[in-house]
């Protein structure tokens, strides 16, 4: 049997073909590159797939170098460009390369058949894309990943500003680039700090920076690092998470950079699912799963994340529960889900955030291709007071979006259910132990269910239920099987998703039947994962020298249960409040609070505030400063040298008696000078 | 490692030598020929004597004549004249500017009436120039230096029908023979007090005491080295002597004649004075960090406010023998001597390449006649952009940017200065580099971006300007890898001299 490892690399580089190929020849390739994108994400979808199964049946670790920019030789940095594939990244890999696919061919329907111009550029760009996000999930490094993780922003930029003649779309593309790149500040200084204090960005390997900190902090301390600012070992190991922290909560839209994610609405829907499932916001939470070794090594870290996680998760929800438009309810929901991943990263639940990382993409994915498909029908109207009714005119999308929606506000069996649970469970286990922050972060998610249910609901009763509001509503444009197929696919994993891993039932189906655990744990593959795996992980949160969490031992099924029964909650109120043939927008009757929401917190303003605010006077202070200051004293240098110049351009007067007599007299002086100064007199 | 041992030791004198006959050679040819001058004979000569100088000069350095590993100086005419590392080194970087000025004389000299005694003349101060380095006494010093002198201003009043020419010539002249008159008063001082004018019995004369009258004939002895290598306050024959001498006649002197002046002022003050001695009746060491200030500083500046490219590089030059005598200015005894010494050296080599490829490409602007003025090389790099290419090089290079060996050979002056714990030289030596990137920038613009004025036409392509230009560059370009085997010559050579 071909050994799969021996095309890893192809999983990346096929989509980038393909990018290639569309950019040079898309106007004259069949459906404008489209069949290309869908074969290349298909084949790295099988490839990730067959290295999946691979490491499933014992298969090994893949770590490879593939070259060396600047070789350390022991000593200085080390800039290399290598692959790791280890259980975490064959996942994600499969989850990207699977949406992105799904994307692909829904595009079909939702571009092509449109008659969208510029879609040579639109495939490209998505290939493009593609080809970051798998090559940013292999990276063995973190400079690696930066250069990628910016790559996959620049990519949703091209993408969001899609339609770039129309007013919004540029402009919520620079949102997104710079409020983005505003949080790539702070990931750049950590990677050089990271250079700095280990010489290497390393994610895997005996050296990696991770198992550096690790050993640094061991109570035998073996490890060395550079130490800066005169903090401590630990306190420095934070300032550094920290810091690549920041690119994440930009990539992930983690409050208070939350700001653009709603506004990248304006890209084509398809985009919108792969920006939100698969690509651009799951880099994010993904880049602190691949070093989770080191931020377990922070309890301050840890707990930052955790809070930021669990605050974003509810406030995000509450702006949800007041919108108008299909995809804006979306756009919040993720900023919130997100929330959940980094909550339970930040309270010790690393393979509750990876499942949930995996059945949101799911589910999240079905979401937008459903709210694509309603939007296609409704001719892009997206406001769902204009819908109603539309579950009778199309079933499928229907029935999928209703799995979708059950699947997103946590309703038993479905797969959203078993991941949320799992996420605060284990936040609940390490919080319970005496760590008020997390108690903190757990309460909020506990609020956000109960607002996911509520606006989850909201969402579906005013869109397929009840009587057509609209004429539009009324008769909808069919859709075609190209955006049923992924609607489908994603509908029946939203009900089965959960299977990874139900936590929920460890008691009753026992420890080894938890797929994700066993997966993430290493079990399945031959050899040992080393510091990779979700076990080491646990195993240094608890140590006394790192994090220090604690466990509470405690049933799954109480927690679970209350779960879902606040998810019930939110869900019943949501049914009550709307299912009427002509529901009545419940929502005003919140006055003010409701306009606060509607503005979103009247954060963007606030962000502008800062802009044109502070930011702007300060830039025109140093800017006065510079001009009248600086080059004052640049220029006034300059004129001083060539007053200076002058004069002694003077000196050559062109007499020659002039000449000697300087000359004598210089001579004069000398022999004066060093005549006192040698005691010749 | 040499076959030398079976060579006399007069025959290392080689380079001196070779110059000196290709000099009566170009007599004798003249004689030949006295009508019809022979451009390619005499030429062919000049250029076929440098070269032999320069292998000679390269090929004794090389094997180590009078080097430390093959028995140290060899000491001639009962110890009057030297030759170790240090005049072979000199002679090299003589010989190189002998090669160049005299392949550019080829065209230069296409009209000229009187060719060989111009390439004669040339040959005669080179040869008083390497015999300046192998001097070992006052009076073969004083001789030497003469030498070089007297034909240096006749080569630099040589154009007859030229004002300027003549005017600098006779005021060099007059400054010369002043400074001269300074130079022997000073050497007769010193035998006064030591009774001795071969420098080793000098040296040991001073332990028994260092008095005032000695003190002032050192003092003179270095006014008159300070005209020979044009530092203020002894420097106005300079500009007005470069400007006025025809090309190639400044790019030898300001490049041979300068190395010339240093090698003796290196040796007598490191060697004849040492700094320890004397000390206590002249700090030298203060005296040369003072004039290398005020050199660096008056030249770089006066050269901001030039509108003739010529005198500007005539300032300049100026200007680089005040970062050279940096060289003698930080050795404070805080860093190693060698070191210290052999980084000027170092750039005193350097400066010769870039220093004559800069005059040579005045020389070829003059040999097409387009004008002295900066904006007169406005466009320029439109007609010629070889030539321009190469004068970019030397100037970019003289301002020590990373294009040429200047960068390395200022790198070293400045390590040096701030090891020697002279941080005023340091930030002298960074401050008029800066002000001198300004004026060599304004030359680089007018040729590259200003647009050429329309009578501006180049019609010749003359083929020796045009190697010699091309030879400089190579060399300039080729010290910045290679300048580690130039500093490890100029350390060699300086560690035998340095006690």
């Amino acid at each position: 049997m071909v050994d799969v490892f021996n095309v890893v690399e192809a999983i990346a580089l096929v989509p980038l073909v393909s990018f290639l190929l569309v950019l040079a020849l898309g106007n004259r390739m069949p459906k404008k590159g489209a069949l290309s994108g869908i074969a290349a994400t298909g084949f790295s979808l099988a490839i990730s797939l067959l290295v999946v199964l691979d490491l499933a049946t014992g298969g090994e670790v893949y770590h490879e170098e593939l070259f060396t920019f600047v070789a350390g030789d022991g000593a200085g940095v080390e800039l290399s460009f290598g692959l790791l594939v280890d259980p975490l990244a064959a996942l994600m890999l499969t989850i990207v390369s699977l949406i992105s696919f799904l994307v692909h061919i829904f595009s079909l329907g939702y571009m092509n058949d449109e008659g969208e111009i510029g879609l040579r550029r639109y495939y490209a760009s998505l290939s493009l894309f593609t080809f970051s996000m798998l090559a940013f999930v292999y990276s063995d490094n973190l400079l690696m990943a930066f250069m990628f993780f910016e790559l996959v922003g620049l990519c949703s930029f091209l993408l969001i500003g899609f339609w770039f003649r129309e007013a919004g779309p540029p402009s919520a593309a620079k949102k997104a680039f710079l409020v983005t790149r505003f949080g790539d500040y702070f990931f750049l200084v950590g990677v050089v700090a990271v250079f700095a204090t280990f010489g290497t960005t390393a994610f895997a390997g005996d050296h990696s920076f991770i198992v550096e900190a690790t050993h640094v902090l061991e109570p035998d301390a073996t490890g060395e690092m550079n130490t800066f600012l005169g903090l401590g070992e630990q306190a420095w190991i934070t300032v550094v998470g920290l810091l690549v922290l920041g690119g994440v909560m930009g990539k992930s839209a983690q409050f208070p950079l939350h700001t653009w994610l709603p506004d990248a609405m304006e890209g084509p829907t398809p985009v919108s699912a792969l920006i939100h499932a698969a690509t651009m916001v799951a880099a994010g939470v993904y880049l602190v799963m691949r070093m989770y070794g080191f931020y377990a090594l922070s309890p301050t870290a840890l707990g930052v994340i955790a809070l930021v996680g669990g605050f974003t998760a509810f406030f995000a929800a509450t702006m949800a529960l007041v919108k108008q438009e299909l995809k804006q309810v979306l756009a919040y929901s993720t900023v919130s889900q997100y929330g959940y991943m980094m909550l339970a990263l930040g309270g010790g639940g690393y393979v509750g955030a990876v499942f949930h990382l995996t059945t949101h993409a799911i589910f999240k994915a079905l979401l937008f291709l459903g709210a694509g498909a309603v939007i296609i029908a409704m001719h892009h109207n997206e406001n769902m007071w204009d819908m109603g009714g539309l579950k009778s005119r199309m079933p499928v999308t229907y029935w999928t979006f209703l799995f979708g929606s059950l699947a997103l506000a946590g309703i038993f069996p479905f797969a959203g259910f078993w991941s949320k649970d799992e996420v605060l469970f284990e936040t609940l286990q390490h919080a319970l132990s005496g760590e008020p922050l997390l108690l903190v972060g757990y309460a909020f998610g506990l609020l956000a269910v109960v607002m996911t249910a509520f606006y989850t609901f909201r969402m579906v009763y005013l869109t397929f239920h009840g009587e057509p509001r609209t004429d539009t509503a009324a008769s909808p444009e069919p859709i075609g099987w190209s955006m049923k197929f992924p609607l489908v696919v994603l509908g029946a994993l939203s009900v089965v998703g959960g299977v990874l891993n139900m936590g929920v039932l460890k008691d009753f189906i026992g420890s080894e039947n938890l797929f994700l655990k066993k997966w993430l744990e290493g079990k399945t593959i031959s050899g040992e994962l080393g510091p990779l795996s979700a076990e080491e992980y646990h195993h240094i949160l608890e140590s006394d020298f790192a994090a220090g969490y604690e466990v509470t031992e405690l049933s799954p099924l109480g927690p679970g249960a209350l779960a879902l029964v606040l998810g019930l909650v939110g869900l019943g109120a949501a049914v009550a409040l709307y299912r009427a043939p002509e529901p009545t927008p419940h929502m005003t009757k919140l006055g003010r609070i409701r306009t606060l929401l509607m503005n979103n917190y009247y954060l963007d303003e606030f962000q502008v505030w800062l802009a044109t605010g502070v930011t702007a006077p300060l830039a025109r202070a140093a800017n006065k400063f510079d001009q009248s200051g600086i080059d004052g004293v640049v220029n006034g240098a300059g004129s001083v040298s060539m007053f200076t110049g002058e004069r002694f351009r003077r000196i050559q007067t062109g007499i020659v008696t002039n000449y000697a007599a300087l000359l004598s007299l210089g001579l004069v002086l000398l022999l004066l000078v060093f005549g006192f100064l040698g005691g010749w007199f | 490692m040499t076959d030398f041992g079976t060579l006399p030791d007069w025959a290392a004198l080689g380079p001196a030598l070779a110059l000196g006959f290709t000099a009566l050679a170009l007599f004798v040819a003249d004689m030949v020929y006295p009508k019809r001058p022979q451009r390619e004979l005499f030429a062919g000569i000049s250029v076929t004597g440098g070269l032999a100088g320069l292998a000679l000069s390269v090929w004794y350095l090389v094997a180590g004549t009078g080097q430390a590993e093959s028995g140290g100086a060899i000491q001639l005419f009962e110890g009057t004249l030297v030759v170790d590392g240090m005049s072979l080194f000199f002679a090299t970087i003589v010989t190189s500017v002998v090669v160049l000025v005299t392949l550019a004389s080829y065209d230069y000299l296409v009209d000229h009436p009187h060719q060989a005694e111009i390439y004669s003349l040339t040959l005669l101060a080179a040869t008083g120039m390497v015999m300046v380095g192998m001097s070992n006494s006052f009076v073969t010093a004083f001789i030497a230096i003469e030498l070089s002198s007297l034909p240096s201003y006749a080569l630099v009043a040589s154009l007859k029908e030229n004002r300027g020419s003549i005017e600098g010539g006779l005021k060099y002249f007059l400054i010369g023979a002043l400074s001269s008159a300074i130079l022997a008063y000073g050497i007769s001082l010193v035998y006064v007090s030591t009774g001795s004018l071969q420098f080793g019995a000098v040296t040991e004369a001073l332990s028994g005491g260092v008095g005032g009258i000695l003190g002032l004939g050192i003092v003179m002895i270095l006014a008159g080295f300070g005209f020979k290598i044009a530092a203020v306050p002894f420097h106005f024959w300079a500009p007005e002597a470069y400007e006025g001498a025809p090309g190639p006649v400044s790019a030898f002197i300001s490049s041979a004649s300068k190395a010339a002046g240093f090698v003796i002022l290196f040796r007598v003050f490191v060697d004849v004075f040492p700094y320890e001695v004397v000390e206590g009746t002249v700090d030298w060491v203060m005296a040369f960090q003072a004039i290398a200030i005020v050199t660096m500083t008056v030249a770089n500046f006066a050269a901001l406010r030039q509108e003739k490219v010529k005198r500007m590089l005539a300032y300049s030059s100026v200007g680089h023998a005040g970062y050279v005598l940096i060289a003698v200015a930080a050795l404070t005894g805080e860093a190693s001597g060698a070191f210290v010494l052999g980084s000027g050296m170092v750039h005193l080599m350097v400066y010769a390449f870039m220093n004559t490829g800069a005059f040579l490409f005045i020389a070829l602007a003059e040999h097409w006649g387009i004008g002295r003025r900066i904006e007169d090389f406005n466009g320029l790099a439109t007609q010629a952009p070889f030539a321009c290419g190469a004068m970019t090089l030397f100037l970019l290079s003289l301002a020590g940017l990373p294009i040429g060996g200047g960068f390395f050979s200022k790198l070293y002056l400045l390590i040096a200065s701030v090891r020697a714990d002279v941080a005023l030289l340091a930030v002298a030596l960074v401050l008029n580099s800066v002000v001198s990137l300004f004026y060599y920038t304004r030359v680089i613009k007018a040729m590259w971006v200003e647009d050429p004025s329309d009578d501006l036409e180049i019609e010749s392509q003359p083929v020796g300007l045009y190697t010699a230009l091309a030879l400089a560059a190579l060399v300039t370009v080729l010290l910045l890898p290679g300048f580690g085997i130039a500093v490890e010559f100029a350390n060699t050579a300086a560690k035998l001299v340095v006690p």
